[in-house]
């Protein structure tokens, strides 16, 4: 996953339970990866580093940026 | 009245601080980089007087991005010029953006409560269009080194949110009144 250019890349993702997903803050401001119903939350990801999730659950998540709400993402992990 | 005047003043800087930076002819790298420094630093210089001085929470959460977001394009900046052997160079686009921002702040710290918060809003979304503006028509088409075309390229999104983030401050802030 990226962040770039204040989106998501892919703005839609699916993978499976035990997945790794890597977010990727390619812009130059602080940005977090937020899930609408907090099942998981990256907190700052600042300019050029990265935040991993392990999918442990199976849904669909929507996730938004808390300090760029424009910018919003859905992970679906089967 | 006189809080009115102030924030008539405000936006008067906000068209000077624009004024200033579509007068750049065609600056040198040294010189875009000095004028993004301070572009960034100003915004920053404002955005903390706001959160400490705003009783607005939405006010504060803009004030607080700004300067979190300019803090970080800074610090990307300062590291694209160490690396690039760059020295910021002052000219006298950074300079106006250095005085109208001085000037922004003094006549901020006049102003409390809804006033406040009217002044520090406009001015942002004044001046982020300037940015903006200068961004398109004056920084990225002069900038001859290409990692400092990309870089002014890239935190182009970032003012555009904010922009729209300050417009859609400014009129809720209208709606109340």
């Amino acid at each position: 996953m990226k962040l770039s250019g204040l989106r998501f890349e892919p703005q839609s993702l699916t993978v499976h339970v035990g997945d790794r997903i890597q977010w990727l803050n390619d812009d130059l401001v602080p940005h977090t990866a937020t899930a609408a119903d907090q099942s998981f939350d990256s907190g700052d990801i600042a300019a050029g580093q990265s935040w991993t999730f392990v999918a442990r659950k199976a849904g669909t998540f929507d996730y938004a940026c808390r300090y760029h709400p424009m910018m919003t993402g859905r992970l679906i992990v089967h | 009245m006189k809080t009115a005047l102030s924030a008539a003043q405000v936006l008067v800087f906000a068209l000077c601080s624009a004024a200033a930076l579509a007068a750049g002819a065609t600056p040198n790298d040294a010189q875009i980089a000095a004028i993004v420094v301070t572009a960034n630093q100003v915004d920053i210089d404002a955005g903390k007087l706001a959160a400490a001085t705003t009783k607005s929470e939405p006010v504060k959460t803009f004030a607080d991005l700004m300067v979190k977001d300019h803090t970080s394009v800074n610090q990307s900046a300062s590291d694209l010029v160490t690396k690039l052997h760059v020295t910021p160079e002052s000219n006298p686009t950074s300079e106006s953006l250095k005085s109208g921002g001085d000037q922004n702040v003094a006549s901020l710290k006049k102003l409390s409560g809804a006033a406040f918060d009217k002044a520090y809003v406009d001015h942002e979304v004044a001046y982020h269009q300037a940015v903006l503006d200068a961004v398109d028509k004056t920084l990225i088409p002069s900038a001859q080194n290409a990692e400092l075309k990309a870089l002014l390229v890239k935190v182009r999104p970032a003012f555009v949110a904010h922009l729209e983030h300050a417009k859609t401050l400014q009129a809720s802030l209208a709606g109340k009144h």
